[in-house]
């Protein structure tokens, strides 16, 4: 009876244990490098999003960021933010979002793609809502911030007095209307970091993560007990309280389940593209290439673009066939019409001439095309 | 024999095509001059040593971080332990500055910054981005339109003497000429590039427009604003420090102001590769053949990232001297790469052979 009191209370402490805590699961892990130009992305797999639930929330651990870096979630179905606040935003630091029905609807049926610019994944997780515990450090009289950006909310120093790094400051908002953007600011009117200056926001929050130092001795040293220290304006939503919310939970060292990021391939001398590229049917395919590569490109050197058929596509009636522009679209020849070549499964050999050197070194290329996935493009020398 | 000259001719013609990216001499038989008559000595030196270097060597250049500081001059130094010769300071927040606003954040009353730098023996340039109240009322901005952040300043108001445009500009004008007098007073030369990037996209394609209120009604409208700006800083101010640097767009031949009223030509280039620069800089020598060409600003652009100046020069560039942008996340510590000319490329410029530093450029002063 006795050892059975004993096991019985083991449990119940165990079990009390992981509800106080549950553990933050990573779900992807990196690197993968996000680059210029919106031109990478990454898809988390539907299957992380099984047994999440809406207030879950999903961390971008990151590095490498630029000062001008902007993330994205997108609904890789149609490439739209997932929520509008989600389109795109500034980053400093690891960013975060709130999973919600209708973000898990779209999680599940296609994944999310994580995209944007400069910056570099190292880690995504998901961590259960209990982990963040809230505190509310200020929940004045609501403040509507106007259209015009002409109205600000002044928050007082004393607010901020247990604010450390890696919190969140929390911004519960209402009313939220379409475009409504958030800036906040220190007590000078300058945003506190170019990830808050005129960030969107939507959905009933907005969680700016403190990441260094820098902005929480502005707060606490300038807006000491009662003075001012931080303004927060925006436009098209109306600010209702302020938490500060840190989180709490473990992080599971499990990576059994974990997606992996693709190798990343450091392109060899004279590739220009390496991997694989779907040409669908529906001639939603291309690729853009700047002209940084074509810089030393002379009339000796030839462009080899290799792929693979897609027989599948050509099997019911596509014919498989590509052409060459100009990163505006123009036909790289010079010619008023595009160019089509045929795809028989061998690679096809382009011979640059003046004009086409002209294009490509000002402006890039892009290659578009249907039936058939790209696996490479180089430039070789003919000498 | 004809079927030889004709031959000789083939291969002329052949040799020309050629030697379309080879190294484009600035030619010899060009004499640059200022176009005020009446420029003070500091300035006519700083101009005499600019025309011989050119197309020689490159003046190397930063712009300041923000407004008025050498911050990014520090950041070279840090790199490659020499300073750029040029620091370009920008009156973008005159409206804050506290000699007319007694709760402003900055003094550009107070020359030091321009002053130590000058007296270390590097050359002071000056821009403007030349901020009015928004729509709205509270804010200051350049940019054109009329949304509340934006503002609807009409530049074709120099015109119009009656209007408050036209006071707004004139008052503005007096402010900055102010702060350049006083650069003159001590013997300071100024490069200076006010009204920049007028046309914006506007002839680039179909859809483009300007992006700086200077430039939102067009050519003619612009041109008269330089013309005035000109006019009230050298004739009325008799400011005869300034070196006048018009910053051409692609395409923009209907925007020059003319050939009186400008010294240098520049171009701003944030998709600075090195071809793309090449004929853009023999596109302009050509336009404007006697004018020196400068790169007026560059640095990395969200598609490429910009070439080696080893490479630049190399394809055939020959800009008198070129200003890289700053990086304010860098400065201030939140990013650990420069967005837009980091360590790499600095050290790659003064390596080249071709690019003057600080003390090259004392020492060619003295």
């Amino acid at each position: 009876m006795k050892t059975h009191r004993v096991i019985i209370t083991f449990v119940l402490c165990t079990l009390s244990i992981c509800t106080l805590y549950a553990v933050e699961r990573t779900i992807l892990l990196g690197p993968k490098t996000i680059g210029k130009a919106w031109r990478d992305n990454i898809i988390l797999e539907p299957r992380h999003f099984a047994d999440a639930k809406a207030g879950d929330i999903l961390t971008v651990y990151n590095d490498r960021a630029k000062g001008t870096a902007q993330g994205a979630f997108q609904n890789p179905q149609n490439w739209q933010g997932v929520a509008p606040e989600y389109g795109y935003f500034g980053i400093a630091g690891p960013f975060r979002m709130t999973l919600t029905d209708n973000i898990l609807r779209i999680a599940r049926a296609y994944g999310i793609a994580i995209g944007g610019h400069d910056y570099r994944i190292l880690r995504v997780t998901i961590t259960d809502a209990a982990d963040f515990q809230e505190t509310i450090v200020w929940k004045g009289s609501p403040v509507k911030m106007k259209n015009d950006w002409s109205t600000s909310a002044e928050i007082a120093g004393r607010c901020f007095e247990t604010l450390q790094q890696g919190d969140g400051l929390r911004l519960h908002i209402s009313h939220v209307e379409e475009g409504a953007a958030c800036k906040l600011m220190d007590f000078t009117w300058h945003a506190l970091d170019p990830s808050v200056d005129g960030v969107p926001v939507g959905g009933d929050a907005y969680t700016w993560t403190v990441n260094s130092r820098a902005p929480i001795l502005k707060l606490q040293l300038a807006g000491y007990g009662n003075q001012t220290a931080m303004r927060i304006g925006g436009k098209g939503y109306r600010l209702d309280s302020i938490g500060i919310v840190r989180q709490v939970g473990e992080v599971s060292e499990d990576l059994s389940l974990a997606q992996r990021a693709p190798r990343e391939y450091m392109l060899q001398p004279g590739e220009l593209f390496h991997g694989e590229k779907y040409f669908a049917p529906d001639w939603s395919g291309n690729l853009s290439i700047n002209a940084a590569p074509f810089q030393e490109v002379t009339e000796n050197d030839v462009l080899i673009i290799s792929y693979r058929l897609d027989t599948e596509a050509v099997a019911t009636g596509t014919k498989a066939q590509l052409s060459i522009r100009d990163a505006r679209w123009h036909e790289i020849t010079g010619g008023d019409e595009p160019i089509w070549y045929p795809l028989d499964g061998t690679d096809v050999v382009y011979m640059f001439d003046a004009v086409a050197l002209d294009r490509v070194k000002t402006r890039g290329l892009i290659v578009t095309g249907v039936g058939f996935t790209l696996t490479k493009i180089e430039i070789i020398s003919a000498q | 024999m004809r079927n030889k000259i004709l031959l000789l001719l083939l291969l002329l013609t052949c040799a020309s095509c050629g030697a379309q990216n080879v190294p484009d001499p600035v030619q010899p038989t060009v004499s640059y001059t200022l176009c005020n008559t009446k420029a003070t000595a500091e300035t006519q030196q700083l101009w005499s040593v600019l025309c011989s270097e050119y197309g020689k060597r490159a003046m190397s250049g930063v712009v300041a971080n923000v407004d008025w500081n050498t911050r990014e001059t520090e950041n070279v130094y840090a790199w490659t332990g020499k300073y750029p010769a040029l620091n370009v300071f920008d009156f973008i927040n005159i409206h804050a500055s506290k000699d007319f606003n007694p709760q402003g954040w900055l003094d550009y009353s107070d020359l030091t910054p321009v002053t130590d730098w000058f007296n270390a023996g590097g050359v002071v340039g000056c821009m403007w981005h030349w901020q009015v109240p928004a729509n709205n009322g509270t804010n200051y901005t350049c940019s054109p339109g009329t949304e509340p952040g934006q503002t609807s300043f009409d530049p074709s108001k120099v015109n119009d003497p009656s209007s408050d445009e036209y006071r707004r500009m004139v008052r503005d004008i007096d402010q900055v000429a102010g702060y350049l007098k006083k650069m003159q007073k001590r013997g300071i030369p100024v490069i200076w590039r006010p009204l920049h990037e007028a046309s914006g996209n506007a002839t680039e394609f179909e859809g483009g427009g300007a992006w700086f209120w200077w430039g939102a009604k067009g050519p003619e409208a612009y041109k008269a604003l330089w013309r005035f700006m000109y006019d009230r800083m050298v004739n009325y101010h008799k400011l005869n420090n300034l070196i006048w640097v018009w910053n051409s767009q692609v395409g923009d031949w209907d925007w020059y102001p003319g050939d009186d009223v400008v010294d240098v030509v520049g171009r701003d280039s944030y998709y600075a590769l090195q071809y793309p620069l090449a004929k853009e800089y023999n596109e302009l020598k050509n336009h404007y053949p006697n004018k020196l060409i400068a790169l007026a600003e560059c640095g990395n652009g969200d598609e490429v990232d910009m070439s080696l100046w080893s490479k630049i020069w190399h394809e055939g560039s020959r800009w008198s001297w070129f200003m890289t942008w700053y990086d304010y996340n860098y400065n201030a510590g939140t990013s650990d790469e420069h967005q837009f000319a980091g360590e790499a490329w600095w050290q790659d410029a003064f390596n080249s052979g071709v690019v003057i530093d600080r003390e090259t450029m004392k020492s060619l002063l003295k």
